[in-house]
């Protein structure tokens, strides 16, 4: 929000009307003379008002001596008299963030009335980072808001307000935009959004009651306000992504050192290749494996632009307002192979008919265009560049495809990840619509009735084109095409009465609202395979068709009530209830209540207080109320009869049926309880705030996937309602702002903590929840949810150093008295040595323990922001601290598993000739679990990041107006650069890991995702 | 007026939409519920073909059951590097709990018991359960289930033993003890014999006979070292003359083209439909059904090689070149050999063709790789090759070959040596009859060498030595196990140590 100084300049023309009215003209501008566009001006205790137009100049009638309010949002309201003079010059200092307006559910609220803990980010913080997805945006901004970036161009980032909600279902926060809920955020241009306010409490979220319990977003887009001219504003930037690390790996000579190390010491033949080295590296190549050395990091990362354009006219008349845009967001991956690209429209609009009716409408439509990561083999493409093998080229002109990878000669089987990249091809197209209208009639005084409805809609084609190639080891024999299509509508229908009035220092706001809200899937999916390449779309020709397909449906009724009050605005009393019955869960546990309560004591309102020259706010704040949880997927608690299996019998394919999981009609509502605590301060009119809030959030009736052992049979797991979880935190926020002078500048910092913690599994689970196992990465389960401890904890072995000798192992086996138990069963000198933490002289499950957690135990954001002259610039750094990282990509450059490319640091592996290291000894087949889940990969995940780092030139209006007839209003050019510094010991490719396929407890992990680029750009916004 | 015309107005529309809570009540449309099907034969017959397809899956016969066996045997070397780190494991004896191939295994197989488990339950609820056809099918779930806790109580022992459809996530077992598991094996496959038909034609074949669950039991019996029973049981299947090693070329038993013969007592039936079904029920992934088997790309000269037959296999062959008088011809039908003609004849087989480690034979080094179950006898594959050739898991010459070990245990030494000859004297095998110079076969344990020759080179690559190995060691037949510090018994999985919480570290194999 800007708190600047602005300075207004009157100039009232009087005349005298018949009825004593007189003609006010006046103009409205910042303090160096910039018009403001679309203020308020009001006739105090009438409803006459007008807005000021594009220049700041207004005109009303209003009698003399009345008092004229002139208000805009993120400035201070103030008010003159129109006491005939004929000009007027005020110079008023905006100190007051307090008399910003918030948006809550259903409506909004003063900043200064607010009694849960709410933050809003206003459109300049939201577009200071080239993203495709605002939610990314978000990150560093709000205190106790998560947010980790996850995957290649146009995958969602992972947002957590508050800790984790959900054991197996996501925790993503409850988005509303414009008004409706459960919005997709991902075709929202950040350039068109005004302002997104963050509902951290319960009182505030829990009014959006069964979906609420993660916390709610509500998105607000841009609107015009009145005026009479037209203004138009291109907003535009290009610029470049890249790497900004890569690991050491091994070249073509150490490779094939290491890799006769690995091989002698497991008693392995060494790969025919090995002794062909200087064979030419295909037939009539020039080139010899030995002189061949692919850096398989180079081949797959590149220079990727980001482009975003957007262009954005508003305008309005003495009736009507209109906001309209178009925009354009390309961004390509830094690693081959992937992109994301988006085409935007918007346009809002509201007005007013008759003498009590108001009509608006928002309607937003995009069009996506995703190139999806490639997963060849269930394996990431990092997993696939680490592993490759430097003696072996890229391309290869001999092979069907013309691609290359090892062969049994090699004794590896890498895939190729360029030849994943630009010949395994998914692509996602999407069309989104988004639109909403409602009707508002003031029926009487202070009571006011709108009725909304709204569409949410999208239609999904998925291409997959899997094509015939031979890479040697790796090769697919038929051409295999799938196209999947799904459509998704959802329907909301709201009816809300909302009733504001003040009767003396009583004032009140009453909101009653009823609503349903249906959501509608459908999708049909046909696949197969092709003879040939040739094909490249699902068409009749191909063969051993498959055909799927389905429909979702769901449908949330809802009743809802909040009233406000307040006394002099002093005290400060909330409360709502929502009542909800959703299609998702069985009968007889459809519907839920979600109360909630707050309470707030403005201090500084106080007689003692509000003289006070030093302080200038102080709040006190504490909130209650019940959120649920309902995003567990349609029909979960019903089993169903699959029948997508066959059996071959006799010549032909017969078709099975079987069920793999139980149902479950008891399922019901997630629960989640939130108390919050919150403490605001303002300091010398506010220029010094601080505002400081303390969480309990505990979750009960947590829905879980009941860890199944094996032997029970299912596949599949039974979702029921068990444990309790509880996540608890402090925030703090601070800003200081000097809005005088030439040089000006604010500053912003927040700070949050969190504790994360299982409270129990009820009755009938009773052993723990384990995730994460992965064979490349050994194949023991990486995380364990426990009772007592934080969600997903990284649950192993810890490391005690290396055995140095056979005398070593020899004793340790001997431990327990009985030299014939084994410490660990198949070590050898150069092995690992794990702790035996049960003290029982053999190292088994049992020595497992909690390595760490993935949660940081603080995030924090710090934003400073200066303008001098024309020039701004702006430095947002961002990071989290004390949480930890499963370093998936250490095993894979250190695990030493089977003979795969590796990381240098195997070259230190120990032997007989080198046993200072902490690599233990390179062996193929791993006989000793080296890589087995410990403490060796576990990293401090801690980073500090320089996130924004922008310098920008603003050129002065009175330069403008003598250009192009006056034709531009503001022109600004700057240069800015993302994530230019990142601060961690992390040795993978980026701290910011997320979770792979957003699976369950197993964030946190680094199978090799995607990493974040750095990125530069230039951009240019014009006013006209 | 006109407001409260409009406060009327408002009322209407709020509630319009309020009263109609049937409306939250959505089923799916997507898929039949559990509650409604195992009706009648019909869907019983879907039922029990969901159990053959779970066997077929990736998680057993597909891919990790020959593995398992094979790595567990000693007719297996590493083709090369490349072997991943679990199999590779298994082969030196490194396996640990987190063993992939173990517990895939360990799924299907118990998948396998759950949806046997679900017929046997529910039918009774159909309306024809008197009926014959329904019958038979819970005869075939009965000796499914035998089947799957059959390899699991050969590799693990005593395993939690599932009987019924678990009612809730909560009824988790224990271990039951081996000879539980055993007994259990019994009842179900002496149930099924009641009601299998000895046959089948047409569609049908593929599904259990009663001579396979006689077979099986036979195995049940030898396994605990019962060879009276053993033999009664061999003794009704061979006698009801429903099988024949007659007029059947020993390498057709591995080929696409003689599927379902008469030698074949069990057989896992595989299509070229597809590829290979990576989902490990074998489930049908989105883009269609797969039913093709990895074997041939696993293990065929051309394709990935990723395991060879091992030296002391090749050796075990009798050959000309070791002095016997003939060289065996079941050695070329079980091995691509450097040199070989394949392709129908076609093509020669050439050392550079053939990627990773090589092998001794008749004294030379060489490459040799597995010939049974892969496709180059008739096709130049290089490259990508999914095959369809069925898996034949229980053949009729190994019954022979057990009943030959029964006699034997019982004294009946020459009914042993000519129940082997039996199996010799095959039309396009013809070796010497024992007894031979190598083989005198003068008393029990000279025939009971013959018997072990005679398994490990007719059964070669069968999934049948790992299995002789362990009844030979656990009865006191053999001392040395295939590798030094050989475990019998395969980790339970750690999974399953820590999801069940009938099941504690205490609770696991010895070993690890």
């Amino acid at each position: 929000m800007k708190k600047i100084v602005f300075l207004l300049s009157f100039l009232i023309l009087s005349t005298i009307s018949l009825l004593a009215q007189e003609n006010v003209s006046g103009r409205v501008t910042l303090e160096d003379g910039t018009p403001v566009f679309g203020a308020s001006v009001l006739v105090k205790g009438t409803k006459t008002g007008v807005r000021t137009d594009a220049n700041g100049r207004f005109s009303l009638s209003a009698p003399k001596n009345a008092t004229l309010i002139i208000s805009n949002v993120g400035y201070t309201t103030i008010e003159i008299i129109n006491n005939g003079e004929t000009s007027i010059t005020v110079l008023k200092e905006n100190a007051d963030v307090l008399s910003d307006v918030v948006v809550v559910g259903y409506g909004s609220q003063t900043r200064k009335n607010v009694t849960g803990a709410i933050s809003r980010i206003t459109n300049e913080a939201i577009t200071a980072v080239p993203v495709a997805d605002v939610r990314q945006a978000l990150q560093g901004r709000v205190p106790g808001v998560v947010v980790t970036a996850n995957g290649s161009p146009g995958e969602a980032p992972i947002v957590r307000i508050r800790g984790i909600g959900s054991i197996n279902y996501s925790s993503e926060p409850f988005y509303v935009v414009d008004g409706f809920p459960g919005a997709d955020m991902s075709m929202i241009d950040g350039k068109d959004i005004e302002s997104i306010d963050v509902l951290r409490d319960a009182s505030s979220a829990a009014i959006y009651g069964s979906r609420a319990a993660n916390g709610v977003v509500i998105v607000t887009t841009k609107k015009a306000r009145k005026s009479d001219k037209i203004h138009v504003l291109l907003d535009t930037y290009y610029g470049f992504q890249k790497a900004w690390k890569k690991l050491d790996l091994l070249n073509t000579e150490e490779y094939v050192r290491y890799a006769t190390d690995l091989l002698t010491n497991a008693g392995a033949t060494l790969p025919a290749r090995f002794s062909r080295l200087d064979d030419p590296i295909y037939a009539g190549a020039t080139q010899t494996y030995r002189q061949t050395n692919t850096d398989w990091q180079d081949e797959m990362f590149r220079t990727a632009p980001v482009t975003q354009t957007n262009i954005g006219l508003t305008t309005s008349n003495t009736n009507s307002r209109m906001y309209a845009s178009a925009g354009y967001f390309k961004q390509e991956g830094i690693m081959l192979g992937t992109q994301y690209e988006r085409f935007n429209f918007r346009i809002n609009s509201d007005h007013n008919f008759g003498k009590i009716f108001t009509f608006g409408q928002t309607l937003t439509l995009a069009t996506e265009n995703k190139l999806n990561e490639n997963n060849a083999g269930g394996r990431t493409q990092l997993k696939h560049i680490i592993h490759n093998v430097p003696y072996i080229p890229v391309i290869d002109p001999t092979q069907l495809g013309g691609y290359r990878g090892p062969s049994g000669d090699d004794g590896s089987d890498p895939q190729n990840p360029v030849r994943i990249a630009l010949q395994d091809i998914s692509r996602n197209r999407l069309l989104k619509i988004l639109g909403s209208a409602y009707v508002e009639a003031k029926i009487l005084n202070g009571l006011k009735y709108r009725f909304t409805a709204g569409i949410n809609y999208s239609n999904f084609v998925n291409n997959g084109n899997a094509p015939i190639y031979n890479e040697s080891f790796n090769a697919r024999g038929t051409n295999q095409l799938q196209q999947s299509i799904s459509n998704f509508r959802s329907v909301y229908l709201s009816n809300q009465l909302n009733y504001e009035r003040s009767f003396g220092n009583h004032n009140i706001n009453v909101l009653a609202v009823a609503e349903s809200q249906n959501g509608k899937s459908s999708f049909v999916f046909g696949g197969g395979n092709y003879a040939t390449n040739e094909l490249r779309y699902v068409t009749s020709s191909i063969s051993d068709p498959g055909v799927n397909g389905g429909l979702s449906e769901e449908l949330l009724y809802s009743y809802l009530s909040r009233v406000n009050y307040d006394y002099k605005g002093k005290y400060l009393l909330s409360g709502s209830f929502r009542r909800d019955g959703s299609s998702v869960f069985a009968p007889g546990n459809k519907w839920a209540n979600f109360p909630s309560a707050s309470a707030g004591w403005r201090v500084s309102e106080e007689a003692f207080l509000n003289t006070s020259k030093t302080i200038s706010d102080l709040k006190l704040r504490a909130s209650w109320g019940k959120m649920g949880f309902n995003g567990i997927g349609n029909y979960a608690w019903q089993p169903v009869l699959l029948q997508n299996t066959g059996a071959i019998l006799g010549d032909t394919r017969q078709t099975g049926a079987f069920f793999n999981a139980l149902g479950n009609s008891d399922l019901k509502w997630e629960i989640t309880t939130m108390t919050n605590f919150g403490i605001d301060l303002g300091f010398l009119q506010n220029r010094l705030t601080f505002s400081a809030e303390y969480y309990i959030r505990k979750t009960e009736g947590l829905i879980l996937q009941t860890p199944l052992p094996s032997s029970l049979g299912f596949s599949n797991s039974t979702p029921a309602n068990v444990g309790e979880m509880e996540n608890k935190g402090f925030e703090l926020q601070a800003g200081y702002a000097k809005r005088t002078g030439k040089f000006t500048w604010d500053v912003n910092a927040n700070i949050s903590t969190i504790k994360n913690r299982v409270i129990s599994f009820g009755e009938n689970i009773k052993s723990p929840i384990f995730a994460g196992g992965n064979a490349d990465f050994g194949a023991f389960d990486i995380t364990r949810t426990t009772v007592g401890e934080a969600i997903q904890a990284f649950y192993g072995w810890k490391v005690g150093g290396i055995f140095q000798s056979q005398a070593e192992i020899d004793a340790a086996n001997a431990i327990d008295g009985n030299a014939a138990t084994k410490y660990q069963d198949n070590a050898k000198p150069g092995d690992i040595r794990f702790l035996d933490l049960d003290k029982n002289g053999v190292i088994n499950g049992d020595d497992r323990t909690n390595l760490g957690s993935f949660l940081p135990k603080i995030t924090y954001g710090f934003n400073y922001a200066a303008k001098y002259n024309n020039f701004d610039f702006t430095v947002f750094f961002q990071g989290v601290q004390g949480n930890s990282i499963y370093n998936g990509t250490k095993v894979l450059t250190q695990g030493m598993l089977r003979l795969f490319g590796a990381g240098t640091e195997v070259l230190n592996a120990w032997s007989p000739k080198n046993t200072n290291t902490d690599i233990p000894r390179a062996v193929s087949g791993d006989p000793n679990n080296n890589s087995r889940t410990s403490d060796r990969f576990v990293e401090d995940g801690s980073y500090l990041r320089l996130k924004v780092l922008s310098v920008g030139y603003t050129i002065s209006p009175k330069t403008l107006s003598g250009f192009a007839k006056g034709s531009f209003s503001s022109v600004r050019v700057y240069a800015s650069a993302q994530n230019l510094l990142t601060v961690t010991n992390y040795t993978g490719y980026d701290p910011e890991v997320g979770s792979r396929f957003n699976g369950a407890l197993s964030a946190g992990i680094d199978y090799g995702q995607f990493p974040q680029p750095r990125s530069f750009l230039v951009g240019l916004q014009v006013g006209f | 007026m006109f407001k409260h015309k409009l406060i009327t107005w408002f009322c209407l529309v709020t509630f319009a939409f309020s009263c109609t809570p049937d409306k939250l009540n959505k089923t799916n449309p997507n898929q039949l519920t559990p509650e409604n099907f195992y009706k009648n034969a019909g869907e019983l017959t879907k039922a029990v073909n969901s159990i053959y397809a779970i066997i077929q899956s990736n998680n057993l016969v597909s891919r990790e059951y020959f593995f398992l066996h094979d790595l567990r045997s000693d007719d297996c070397a590493t083709g090369g590097g490349q072997l991943e780190s679990p199999r590779n494991q298994l082969l030196i004896g490194a396996q640990a709990p987190d063993n992939s191939v173990g517990s895939e295994v360990w799924n299907g197989c118990f998948r396998t018991v759950f949806r046997a488990n679900t017929v046997i339950d529910l039918a009774p609820g159909a309306v024809d359960f008197n009926t014959p056809t329904v019958q038979r099918i819970v005869g075939e779930a009965k000796f499914l289930r035998a089947w799957a806790y059959m390899e699991l109580v050969t590799m693990w022992g005593g395993v939690p033993m599932p009987l019924n459809v678990p009612t809730s996530t909560a009824s988790t077992l224990a271990r039951s003890s081996t000879a539980d598991v055993y007994a259990q094996i019994k009842k179900d496959l002496t149930e099924a014999q009641a009601v299998l038909p000895a046959s089948y034609s047409g569609a049908e074949l593929g599904r259990a006979t009663r001579g396979a669950a006689q077979m099986l039991l036979a195995r049940a019996y030898l396994n605990q070292g019962d060879y009276t029973n053993g033999k009664a049981e061999l003794q009704k299947m061979i006698g009801a003359g429903i099988y024949r090693l007659q007029n059947i070329k020993y390498a057709d038993n591995f080929r696409e083209e003689n599927e379902w013969n008469g030698e074949s007592v069990f057989e896992i039936g595989f299509a070229s439909i597809g590829e290979v079904n990576w989902v490990g029920d074998g489930d049908d992934p989105s883009w269609g059904a797969q039913e093709g088997t990895t074997r041939t790309q696993e293990y065929s000269a051309t394709g990935w090689r990723n395991l060879i037959p091992s030296n002391s296999l090749i050796a075990e062959y009798e050959s000309t070149f070791k002095g016997d008088p003939k060289t065996d011809p079941r050695r070329a039908a079980t091995f691509w050999v450097t040199g070989d003609k394949y392709n129908n004849g076609a093509n020669t087989l050439t050392d550079g063709q053939v990627q990773g480690n090589t092998s001794s034979y008749d004294g030379t080094t060489t490459k040799v790789s597995w010939a049974k179950y892969t496709l180059q006898y008739k096709s130049d594959p290089g490259g990508f090759k999914i095959g369809g050739i069925n898996h034949r898991v229980m053949r009729y010459a190994d019954a022979v070959l057990m009943m030959a070990e029964c006699e034997n245990e019982l004294g009946n030494s020459a009914a042993a040596i000519a129940r082997l000859n039996e199996i010799r004297n095959r039309a396009d095998v013809i070796m010497p009859n024992y007894p031979t110079t190598t083989y005198p076969c003068r008393n029990k344990d000279e025939i009971f060498v013959a018997v072990r020759h005679e398994r490990r080179v007719e059964l070669a690559g069968e999934q049948v030595r790992n299995r002789d190995l362990l009844r030979w060691l656990k009865n006191g037949k053999i001392t040395v196990g295939p590798i030094a510090g050989f475990k019998p018994l395969l980790p339970i999985p750690q999974s399953e140590i820590d999801n069940n919480d009938k099941l504690d570290q205490k609770d696991q194999n010895p070993g690890y």
